[in-house]
């Protein structure tokens, strides 16, 4: 393949400013288990792209196919240099190009247990038993076991020298109940909205499905007599799971840079923040950290390099509170007078690279979550996500969490069902006035975040500890 | 291609004991998107893909193939003939799809030829031209794609079909102070494509984007839905009533058949062939379609129910999906709807909605790209955008008026190989809906 690609970018020198070219093959397995029944096993293995990027007239091309063959490279470049020359007849800013160094790396990631050459039958029996412990327990009506295994090789070269090799290994592990007693419907899911870890099949194991399946069953049927909260406003604990999703939209998706410009207007939408904000809008309060890391190889945002040539390395997007950086490409890091935080990425070689969130994290600070709770006089504790909504800027939240339980001088009692909480990002994390400490520092997963058009569904991370947000307004419910 | 699926066919055919479906899908699309009225990027893709499950008894097992030829079927077969004995059998299996029936379809034009590029860029030009007197520039995509389609599989069925739609959204903000509109276009035909109106339409709702903008206390209020946000509620809806939220007990239909549950004047059907939209002809499993009521007379009728729930669940199988839903047209003229209200709101477009619960249809999300405030019978203000937590099903019993006539709404998928859809909406006017915060921005 490197052979190839070196005979490709030979082709696609001297075509335009910058030209790169991604080839990528991904393997993917899905099992499905329903009320205990497997219900799908699929696969879709060895799926090739190949992605040709050009810069000509300030205006990029793109042309990719699932077909990998050289007699048919001409004609993708072909295609994707005509794309960029009648692209920039309707182009008044153009893209400059500050060059980079060029870069040479490789990572291959070793799993324990390799889903794709394990026994199918391993894997199908493991997670049976699990599955069928959910069924014939009263008031579920439903259950499901789901597993997706994932595996991409990727080649990434450009015309200023850089050239990086990758194969990762992601795992996607979830489980749900539904709970009926004929008038109201309750869900638990485990291990929550962001279960996406690096891995193979050792990393499903670790979740330990089966004690949690009966704690979730426990809950679920718990939560259709449960109360939902009456008061307004109180001070919340949230979760790891929830945490993450809130991160995730309010800082993650707001501190994307494209953004600023209107890049993702036409679809996933715009950002409250300003340029003039950078480097002194008091984004959260001064426990605050959060970062860009796509150097965390614990993380499903991991790469040597960027899709467009940029090596990982930390970023600081708010420290102490304050906003200091954002994630950027080459392009907007360059319009913000910032640098390139390595940021760009695609879902694979067929899709153009957009600016992505690789490894966002809140940095931890001190403490257990037990010791969190005992110094609560009141309020709630609450995690697993069931509703996300955010607007178009970024700037106004609402969430739903499968379940809350009451905290009462110091202790937990009571559960409550749906907890709905909203509010404004800056009052949000400016309300944080605890963060637990590295032990509950968890590194949460998603497969699906969503952006772009044609859309593009993302392996990303948060790493975070569970955190205390003082006087949040609630959305009462009868 | 043709020759392609008779080989493919064939190949599974070897195996006696197998029962089987495929699809050999050949998608390609030139997606243009642009943004500050200029070019962000244009994109050529293309596939072809083997979408197959293969059955022996009870037990199945699914797979893809990208770039499919005969040797990696071979290949994969002989991989799954060894294995799926030893699967354990799903009790709720029910046999594949038995409509044989072959629609006679329309010849359609490949519009990625009839739309090229410079055709596209040629008609944004002009737009943005046009807003810059107003101070704005324009966002959005302009996509057209052209797929072919063949569903087989072991009970006979083999279909084929070809889609070619097209799809543009041109939002028109202000650089002063980010006030949006939306203007739409879909179908399968361009020559319904008429670039005047278009322009017309859009400039009107850019001229009411330079009224002041104010805030709004949460409170509900009558509001006018355009037909995009109608919409945008219905397609959740949508997710309630087929076969599946009966499984999980998550429909709020569920023991409603027959029942009135909306006013008289709620009428809701999907209509895939219903040529004001984009028309498909046959299900994923290759079940051929027909147009549906849902909600006659404000009487619950139908769920959407396709081959595997119908038998589960012993209930008709439509194989409906929800892809062409249409709410039926009232008697009122959009002016006067507005000259109904005394302080209320019109919506033109819906975002980042989702079901807080499913079985009570509440769902939450918020306003963007073009909210106005009105007052005395007059639109009067952009409003900032707000958000709303409301029961689909409180929305349609609290619709008031319904317009004349219908508006054709395109709509993506957006992922992996997505398909464009397109619904027929009138403008609604609702009363007491709930907004429930300000975001405080455009």
């Amino acid at each position: 393949m490197k052979s190839m690609i070196e005979k490709i970018i030979n082709k696609l020198n001297g075509i335009g400013t910058f030209s790169d070219i991604r080839i990528t093959k991904t393997d993917q397995e899905n099992i499905y288990f329903e009320r205990g029944n497997l219900k799908n096993v699929s696969n879709s293995l060895d799926e090739y792209h190949i992605g040709v990027r050009v810069l000509i007239k300030g205006t990029w091309g793109f042309a990719s196919s699932t077909e990998i063959k050289e007699e048919k490279i001409d004609q993708l470049i072909e295609k994707a240099v005509k794309n960029a020359k009648e692209g920039s007849l309707f182009k008044d800013d153009k893209i400059d190009y500050i060059p980079q160094k060029p870069f040479v790396g490789e990572y291959i990631f070793v799993p324990e247990k390799d889903p794709f050459k394990m026994d199918l039958f391993e894997k199908i029996e493991y997670m049976q038993k699990i599955a069928k412990n959910m069924v014939g327990r009263e008031k579920i009506v439903h259950s499901m076991l789901f597993a997706h295994f994932y595996k991409q090789e990727k080649y990434y070269a450009n015309t200023e020298g850089t050239y990086s090799h990758t194969i990762l290994y992601d795992v996607r592990p979830s489980m749900m109940v539904i709970s009926s007693d004929g008038k109201g419907v309750q869900t638990r899911t485990y291990p929550g909205h962001m279960p996406g870890r690096r891995g193979g099949f050792e990393s499903f194991e670790k979740f330990n499905f089966f004690d949690n399946s009966e704690k979730i069953i426990k809950e679920a049927v718990d939560l259709l007599d449960a109360p939902y909260i009456t008061e307004k406003n109180a001070d919340i604990i949230i979760g790891g799971s929830q945490l993450a999703l809130q991160l995730h939209e309010s800082v993650g998706h707001a501190t994307e840079s494209d953004r600023i410009f209107g890049m993702e207007l036409s679809y996933a939408g715009k950002t409250f923040v300003k340029p003039e904000y950078i480097g002194n809008f008091k984004y959260g309060s001064d426990i605050l950290t959060i970062y860009s890391d796509a150097g965390d190889k614990r993380g499903l945002g991991y790469h040597p390099v960027d899709d467009e040539g940029i090596p990982s390395h930390r970023v600081n997007i708010i420290k102490n509170g304050i906003l200091v950086d954002q994630q950027t490409s080459r392009f907007t890091a360059q319009k913000l007078g910032l640098e390139p935080s390595s940021n760009m990425k695609a879902t694979n070689a067929g899709d153009f690279p957009l600016i992505r969130m690789t490894n966002l994290c809140i940095e931890p600070v001190k403490g257990s979550l037990e010791e969190l709770i005992r110094s609560t006089e009141k309020g709630y504790l609450i995690d697993y996500t069931k509703t996300w909504s955010i607007d178009d800027n970024r700037n106004n939240f609402q969430f739903t969490t499968e379940i809350g339980w009451k905290i009462e001088n110091g202790e937990l009692k009571s559960i409550v069902k749906e907890p709905t909480y909203y509010g404004i990002t800056k009052d949000f994390w400016n309300s944080c006035d605890a963060i637990c400490g590295e032990d509950e520092w968890t590194m949460h997963g998603t497969f699906y975040c969503g952006k772009g058009e044609p859309g593009q569904l993302m392996h990303l991370s948060h790493g975070v500890s569970p955190a205390r947000f003082k006087n949040i307004p609630i959305l009462p419910k009868e | 291609m043709k020759n392609m699926v008779n080989k493919f066919k064939s190949i599974f055919q070897g195996y006696d004991d197998f029962k089987f479906k495929f699809t050999l899908s050949n998608w390609q699309t030139d997606f243009y998107r642009f943004f500050r009225s200029m070019t962000n990027y244009n994109i050529s893709k293309n596939s072809l893909t083997l979408e197959a499950t293969v059955y022996k008894g009870k037990k199945s097992y699914s797979f893809e193939i990208s770039e499919p030829n005969e040797k990696k079927l071979k290949t994969k077969l002989e991989f799954v003939n060894k294995f799926i004995d030893n699967l354990p059998e799903d009790p709720d299996f029910v046999d594949i799809e038995k409509d044989t029936t072959v629609k006679e379809l329309p010849s359609i034009n490949n519009n990625i030829l009839q739309v090229p590029l410079t055709k596209k860029i040629e008609i944004l030009a002009s737009i943005a031209n046009k807003v810059k007197k107003y101070d704005h520039k324009i966002y959005g995509t302009f996509i057209t794609n052209f797929v072919q389609f063949y569903i087989i599989n072991s009970n006979g069925v083999n279909k084929y079909y070809e889609l070619s739609p097209i799809m543009l959204d041109v939002k028109s903000m202000s650089n002063k102070n980010m006030a949006s509109v939306i203007e739409s276009f879909g179908g399968a035909d361009f020559s319904n494509f008429n670039e005047e109106g278009f322009e017309k339409r859009l400039l009107n709702k850019v001229e009411l984007s330079q009224l002041d903008i104010i805030n709004i206390d949460p409170g509900k209020y009558p509001v006018i839905l355009s037909p995009a946000a109608i919409g945008e509620f219905i397609t959740y809806l949508g997710h309630t009533i087929n076969g599946r939220s009966i499984d999980t007990k998550e429909s709020y239909f569920i023991d409603k058949v027959g029942k009135k549950e909306l006013p008289d004047y709620i009428d809701l059907s999907d209509e895939p062939l219903n040529e004001g939209t984009i028309p498909y002809f046959y299900n994923q499993e290759g079940k051929t379609l027909s147009n549906l009521n849902i909600i006659k007379k404000g009487v619950f009728e139908n769920f959407m129910v396709d081959n595997y729930y119908a038998n589960k669940l012993k209930m008709n199988e439509n194989g409906n999906m929800g892809t062409n839903l249409v709410l039926h047209r009232g008697m009122d003229e959009l002016p006067d709807m507005i000259a109904n209200i005394d302080k209320g709101l019109y919506i033109s477009k819906l975002h980042y909605m989702n079901f807080m619960n499913p079985k009570e249809t509440t769902v939450t999300g918020l306003t963007r790209d073009g909210t106005f405030y009105i007052e005395n019978g007059k639109i009067k203000n952009v409003v900032v955008n707000l958000r709303f937590t409301e029961s689909i099903v409180n929305i349609l019993k609290n619709i008031i008026m319904l317009e004349n006539k219908l508006t054709s709404i395109p709509s993506s998928t957006n992922y992996g190989n997505f398909f464009i859809f397109s619904q027929l909406m009138p403008h609604v006017l609702v009363k007491d809906f709930s907004i429930t915060s300000s975001t405080n921005t455009l």
